[in-house]
């Protein structure tokens, strides 16, 4: 056995502890006594979690994927130096950095993302040997005003990553302009978006790098007094974020006299409540007030008279994470990375029927098939992707024939789709298109506060078409009505959630109307996901005879004797289509058409 | 056993020492909620009573907070609290049959209903939990499990009631 000394980081966010991080540190601590252990957040490789860096005291480093317990011995003895190298379980090492698992991070421009995986979020020592703060103390020792900070970020080019792409100087300099001796800086960390995780990641993975963006935010409009709200669902970063403005605070980068300065500001956490609604700026202003999250009329807006009536501005989590990088590298770098209208980079969240989900950052201007196959691997099975959905309820659909589409505001834009936060949830044939715009008009339906007649009736008039078609009892003339309603819930609407409300459903009659014409004229399903659409059969010459299926199905529905498979069957008239037995089948002896 | 009986008893102290350690200005009606709710699980009417009588926050903004939110209950829940993801991602990847499989193994049949009847579990859908690449997902007790397919959530449930001595109401398909 050798005595390598092993120093071993641990991806500790969220997605890492729910696929069981804690129990694999647990047991390498008890077998590698002698081993360094760090902790830190998401690299955004979910799909290999959980996740193990070893590094040895030669610089050597392994990457391990898919740890359990059950694996690890294999990882154990390897570090041991008895057994072999266990390749299935390994995404790259320093021998070998440009593999098909390193390609992931190969090919990502980390700006915002920068220490995510890389530092313990916890440990303010660990982000300052970084160069954190660094950015705040350059703005305050050099003297630079609050004008020059805004211009710097003027340069930069950044437009705000919270979904609708406003310049983020421009906004600034509404507020800083605005008379007013209280001012707010406000972080939007409420993600909303079903199917985005960018802000959690950094919230969790590195908040003192957003919490140095709220100071730079802060510094230039003359903000004293700062709110991250945070969802709730988010227990970890509201967690480590309050522990970052502890620790910020007790050395002096947060509170009175920031580094000796007459620059004042504090930060406080609210806690969402549960609202999709309240990740509008207006909204979210009226719930940080204790009221409901109900958006109002612009203007005046929050810049001129926003929260308890000061002029306030609320920046989105990954816009703030890019601050400090701008502040320290120039606006001209951060120019340079993108393209000309859509400056810097852009970190999504992928998921869904793709190979390798997580996270990426990209500079603007590449295409989505550059993300989805370069970076993520293409289709997670067999099947060829068919659509992308961007922006999440707010946004649309993208299908496969537009994927060499580039990454900028515009041209996503063109497409009917919106850049929105980062979300991207891939799809493969064996995904419905009309019950995904089923599925969020019924999330905007539910998220509507009500305030407007055609967000809150439009949209629930739009979910009942849908939630007919779904069934096989739709006409033609429902789709041409949903376009109709659409575009009328569009321009009626009082907020982004009704003005944007109907984007999924337009994209995909746009991009899939055969697959409505297919569930209207010819009552199929080519996705087999539409329940009242599709039934299950068993198919005996596939079938094993074992009886699993018996018994998951929750309505006893499935008959037959163990080990003859040619006696299976679903009583259709007792089935509820629910698939619990096609996916337990492991013969994959079941069809859903 | 008659939910109704799960009503909690509230301890006037613990409330008066949040509205103390959060305030006592409207803008804390939602603050001094999540405080009450993380305590007894929802908001049990009496303590509601208490943060109006203590407070400056009136009766309709509390209720109106209350029932504004998603994150806030105003029923009784069971003992244990599974929060099953139906986020796009969790979505398309088949989060409908987590709902089932659960509400199967624990005799909740009436669809108006969340709570098994002998209050040992609730089953709520909530939206994204931010771990989409791990799709489908759901939370017990705050521990969230990762790739749970529809036959999964009732292995860990099983577990999860064997482990905490609870009883489940449905027809047990492990056996
Ligand atoms: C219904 C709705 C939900 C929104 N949700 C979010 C959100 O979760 N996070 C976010 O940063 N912005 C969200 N926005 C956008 C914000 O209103 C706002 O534009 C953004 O926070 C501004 O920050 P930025 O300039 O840095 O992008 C939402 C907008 C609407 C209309
Ligand atoms: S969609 Fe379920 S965790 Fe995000």
């Amino acid at each position: 056995m050798s005595n390598t000394q092993w120093t071993i980081t641990v991806g500790e966010g969220s997605c890492g502890i729910a696929a069981g991080a804690p129990e694999v540190t647990e047991l390498l601590k008890k077998r590698l006594p002698d081993a360094q252990f760090k902790s830190v957040g998401c690299v955004g490789m979910c799909h290999r979690e959980v996740m193990v860096e070893t590094v040895d005291d030669q610089g050597r480093s392994y990457l391990w994927g898919n740890l359990t317990k059950k694996n690890l011995p294999k990882v154990i003895q390897f570090l041991r130096g008895d057994g072999v190298l266990p390749k299935t379980l390994l995404i790259r090492s320093s021998e070998e950095p440009d593999c098909e698992g390193g390609h992931y991070l190969t090919r990502q421009t980390r700006i915002a993302l920068r220490n995510v995986g890389q530092l313990n979020p916890t440990s303010m020592a660990q982000y300052l040997d970084r160069g954190g703060y660094d950015a705040i103390k350059k703005i305050i020792t050099s003297g630079m005003t609050p004008e020059a900070v805004i211009e710097e970020v003027k340069i930069a080019k950044i437009r705000g990553r919270g979904g609708a792409g406003f310049p983020t100087a421009t906004k600034w300099g509404f507020a800083r302009n605005a008379p007013g001796d209280v001012k707010y800086l406000v972080c939007n960390g409420d993600e909303g978006d079903p199917g985005a995780f960018m802000d959690r990641s950094l919230l969790e993975g590195d908040p003192h790098n957003v919490l140095e963006g709220m100071l730079i935010a802060a510094y230039a409009i003359g903000a004293s007094k700062g709110y991250a709200y945070i969802r709730a669902e988010y227990p970890l970063a509201v967690q480590y974020f309050g522990q970052a403005i502890q620790d910020a605070r007790e050395a002096g980068y947060l509170g009175y006299h920031i580094l000796g300065s007459d620059f004042s500001f504090d930060i406080k956490i609210k806690e969402g409540a549960g609202a999709f609604v309240c990740g509008e700026e207006t909204a979210l202003m009226a719930s940080i007030q204790g009221e409901r999250g109900m958006p109002r009329i612009r203007p005046p807006f929050p810049a001129i008279s926003g929260l308890f009536g000061k002029p306030t501005i609320i920046n989105n989590v990954e816009t703030l994470a890019n601050l400090p990088w701008i502040i320290q590298n120039g606006g001209a770098a951060y120019a340079a990375i993108g393209t000309e209208k859509s400056s810097g980079t852009k970190v999504f969240a992928l998921a869904g029927a793709i190979a390798r989900g997580g996270l990426v950052e990209v500079p603007m201007g590449v295409t989505i098939r550059h993300v989805l196959e370069n970076i993520g691997g293409g289709s997670a099975s067999t099947r060829p992707l068919k659509a992308v959905q961007l922006g999440g309820p707010s946004g649309g659909c993208i299908p496969e024939r537009l994927f060499d589409t580039p990454i900028e505001y515009e041209a996503i834009n063109a497409t009917g789709a919106i850049m929105g936060s980062g979300g991207m949830v891939v799809m493969d044939s064996k995904s419905c298109m009309v019950d995904l715009a089923r599925y969020f008009l019924e999330f905007t339906e539910n998220e509507s506060c009500g305030k407007c007649t055609f967000c809150r009736i439009g949209t629930l008039r739009m979910k009942e078409i849908l939630t007919r078609i779904c069934a096989g009892e739709g006409t033609m003339e429902d789709i041409d009505l949903l376009e109709d309603l659409g575009r009328s819930v569009q321009s009626a609407s009082l907020c982004g959630l009704g003005q944007t409300a109907a984007n999924p459903v337009l994209t995909t009659i746009k991009y899939f109307r055969d697959e409505y014409i297919a569930h209207v004229q010819e009552k199929r399903c080519p996705g087999g996901v539409c329940k009242g659409l599709i039934t299950h059969t068993i198919l005996n010459d596939k079938c094993s005879g074992c009886s699993i299926c018996e018994r998951y199905c929750p309505v006893n529905a499935i008959t037959g004797t163990l080990k003859h498979p040619d006696t299976w069957v679903i009583d259709p008239k007792i089935c509820i289509n629910c698939g619990m037995c096609a996916e337990v089948c492991n013969p994959d002896a079941i069809l859903a058409a | 056993m008659n939910l109704q009986n799960m009503e909690a008893t509230v301890d006037p102290e613990l409330v008066h020492h949040w509205i103390t350690a959060i305030g006592s200005d409207s803008s804390a009606a939602v603050p001094i909620l999540q405080a009450i709710q993380g305590h007894y699980g929802y908001l049990p009417r009496k303590a509601m009573d208490l943060v109006v009588a203590q407070t400056g926050i009136n009766a309709s903004q509390l209720y109106g907070v209350a029932t504004f939110y998603a994150q806030f209950r105003l029923k009784p829940v069971g003992r244990h609290m599974i929060k099953v993801c139906h986020g796009t991602a969790c979505h398309v990847q088949g989060a409908d049959r987590l709902n089932t499989s659960l509400r199967h193994a624990l005799g909740i049949s009436n669809p108006e209903q969340d709570t098994a009847s002998n209050g040992s579990y609730t089953v709520e859908n909530v939206a994204c939990i931010g771990c989409c690449s791990l799709a489908p997902v759901m939370v017990i007790d705050g521990q969230a499990f990762p790739n749970v397919k529809g036959a999964d959530a009732q292995r860990q449930l099983f577990k999860h009631a064997r482990e905490n001595n609870e009883i489940l109401a449905g027809q047990d398909a492990e056996n």
